[in-house]
């Protein structure tokens, strides 16, 4: 929970209106995991106030050492000023935070599924995963095409599924179809996107009998990411309250619905 | 380098005073209940910590979203989601012990009586060492800030609070009314050590895509350094209808906005939202109190309370 100033390695559209910001990687983030998030904050002056949570996207080795990435839409202000940021600029982070994916062991075949910008942690996740020895398989849904992450970025032994609302890419519709089919093969799941993709996914997990566990990684506003404001509130259906930013941002589903 | 003497005493001369390392305090709200930052930084620098505000039975708070940012600033609903009285002390309060920053609890009641039996179940209490009685909350139906409009309810919590518990006690005032001073002068007569001034201030923000209010409650509290300015003119006229110590809460991020806040008329400042976007805001807001004391040869806090007031 450190306060940091990082230094922009890289800047790049990376897909249709999708950033990547990679940034030199402080020591106290070397034990992140995928899922967790970091506090960004925008410029240096009080306006706007607040960070913005990002997951972390990836990790690498760059030229200078250990490098970290968070991928984003330019949605708002914060975005916006997050994409002009270059080379050699500073920007200042606190992480990791939150609680992360929890893969068990000697499971195999797992699968991840995405809403739109929702593949952001899903890809650091894939790579872990990967490296591991596992069976990954990636499904991404959005819009349309510019919207999901490109093949090409992912290691090779990623299996990826994509489904766009047009059709223009992959099955037309939703990720809901091709995730009812694969839920069967799959022995763990982990899933990134709108609440209403969730509620999708856990409708189709109760149908289907199999209690598979589903870990979802939630989003909400957030003033502080770190457990203090109380903003990021959470009713699960079976009552009390949790925040996202600390207790999450990975809820198993069956314990918020 | 000259030392500076940055002590603050509250309730000076009552049966248990509260002496403060520093006028640095934290606000309540703002730093949870402190278990995670000590964890992390050395809470025992700071001058005090406020808790979250309590109540007497748990609180769920309100339906989200319960925040929104606004030009430096933001606005709050959280609804005093909170784990109740009893849990605080059973649980929380243990940890504050062994802590050698003093703890205020900050407490919410919804009728006057509740504020009677939170004060009682906290007296005596090991790791409480003072209460922040909360009138001015602009975010539950019933209780807080509609003891805070009225200077005779506002006393009357006050004298309340008082009949239940020797700590310290600062009450915490808003600034949703006409005019604040009768307020002051009111709790300071009815057995208040001290003031804080002031809570957020109510207000609302709308989301023009959708026409609809963006907070699940519809208004809220706006805190940040957009309301510095306000707090300081209310601490400004709060001193000139008491004696008793100010506590300013109010858009402080910087040691010269302690500065500011203290030649007001303030005894302490209290540390928000600043946390909000850098968790080591309160420790930098007094490393940068420390050498502003340095270097204008300010030997003793006190020399600098209250200067910028008129004399007449």
């Amino acid at each position: 929970m450190r306060s940091l100033d990082v230094e922009v390695t890289e800047s790049a559209r990376l897909y249709g209106d999708t950033h990547v910001l990679w940034m030199t990687r402080p020591p106290h983030l070397a034990n992140a995991t995928p899922g967790q998030f970091v506090m960004v904050y925008i410029g240096e002056h009080t306006d706007p106030l607040l960070g913005r949570a990002f997951s972390i996207h990836r990790t690498r080795e760059g030229e200078q050492g250990p490098e970290f990435a968070v991928l984003f839409d330019v949605v708002g202000r914060g975005t916006e000023w997050l994409s002009r940021r270059e080379p050699g600029d500073a920007v200042r982070v606190v992480g990791p935070l939150g609680r992360g994916f929890e893969p068990r062991e000697r499971v195999q075949r797992m699968l991840l599924v995405g809403g739109g910008i929702g593949c952001a942690p899903l890809i650091w996740l894939a790579d872990r995963l990967i490296e591991e020895g596992r069976e990954v398989t990636l499904l991404l849904g959005g819009r349309t095409e510019a919207q999901i992450f490109p093949a090409a970025q992912l290691p090779p032994a990623v299996e990826l599924i994509a489904t766009t609302e047009d059709g223009s890419l992959g099955t037309r519709g939703l990720v809901t179809k091709p995730f009812e089919e694969l839920l069967p093969w799959s022995d763990q799941v982990f899933a990134c996107g709108p609440n209403r993709m969730f509620e999708a996914m856990h409708d189709v997990a109760r149908r289907s009998g199999l209690r598979k566990p589903i870990q979802a990684l939630l989003e909400g506003t957030m003033a502080c990411g770190m457990g203090i404001c109380y903003s990021c509130a959470v009713f699960p259906r079976r009552g009390g309250v949790r925040l996202i930013c600390t207790d999450g941002p990975m809820f198993d589903l069956r314990d918020l619905y | 380098m000259a030392h500076v003497d940055l002590s603050v005493t509250l309730a000076a001369g009552q049966k248990q005073e509260l002496r403060l390392r520093n006028p640095v305090m934290v606000a309540s709200g703002t730093f949870s209940n402190g278990i995670e930052f000590a964890k992390r930084f050395d809470v025992d620098e700071l001058g005090a910590i406020v808790s979250k505000g309590t109540t007497l039975r748990p609180r769920r708070g309100n339906p989200v979203p319960r925040t929104v940012e606004t030009p430096s600033g933001m606005i709050n609903s959280i609804g005093f989601q909170n784990v109740g009285v009893g849990t605080l002390v059973s649980e929380v309060a243990p940890v504050w012990a062994r802590w050698q920053a003093p703890v205020l609890v900050n407490i919410m009641g919804e009728t006057l009586a509740e504020y009677g039996q939170l004060a009682q179940r906290l007296d005596g209490v090991p790791g409480v060492a003072g209460l922040e009685v909360n009138i001015s909350c602009p975010n539950v139906e019933a209780g807080g800030l509609e003891f805070g409009q009225d200077p005779l309810l506002a006393a009357d919590v006050t004298r309340e609070v008082r009949r239940h518990t020797a700590l310290p006690m600062s009450v915490k005032v808003t600034p949703g009314v006409t005019d604040l001073r009768p307020i002051v002068a009111a709790v300071s007569d009815a057995g208040a050590d001290a003031i804080t001034v002031m809570n957020t201030v109510p207000a609302m923000a709308i989301d023009v895509r959708a026409r609809r209010p963006v907070l699940a409650t519809a208004f809220g509290g706006l805190s940040g350094p957009a309301v510095k300015p306000i707090a300081l003119r209310l601490v400004y006229l709060a001193a000139s209808v008491t004696n008793l110590p100010i506590l300013a809460a109010g858009g402080v991020s910087s040691g010269l906005d302690a500065v500011e806040f203290l030649m007001a008329g303030a005894s302490a400042i209290q540390v928000g939202t600043a946390t909000f976007r850098d968790p080591q805001a309160p420790w930098k807001v007094l490393a940068e109190l420390r050498e502003w004391c340095e270097r204008e040869g300010v030997s003793s806090i006190g020399e600098i309370v209250g200067v910028a007031r008129r004399r007449d």
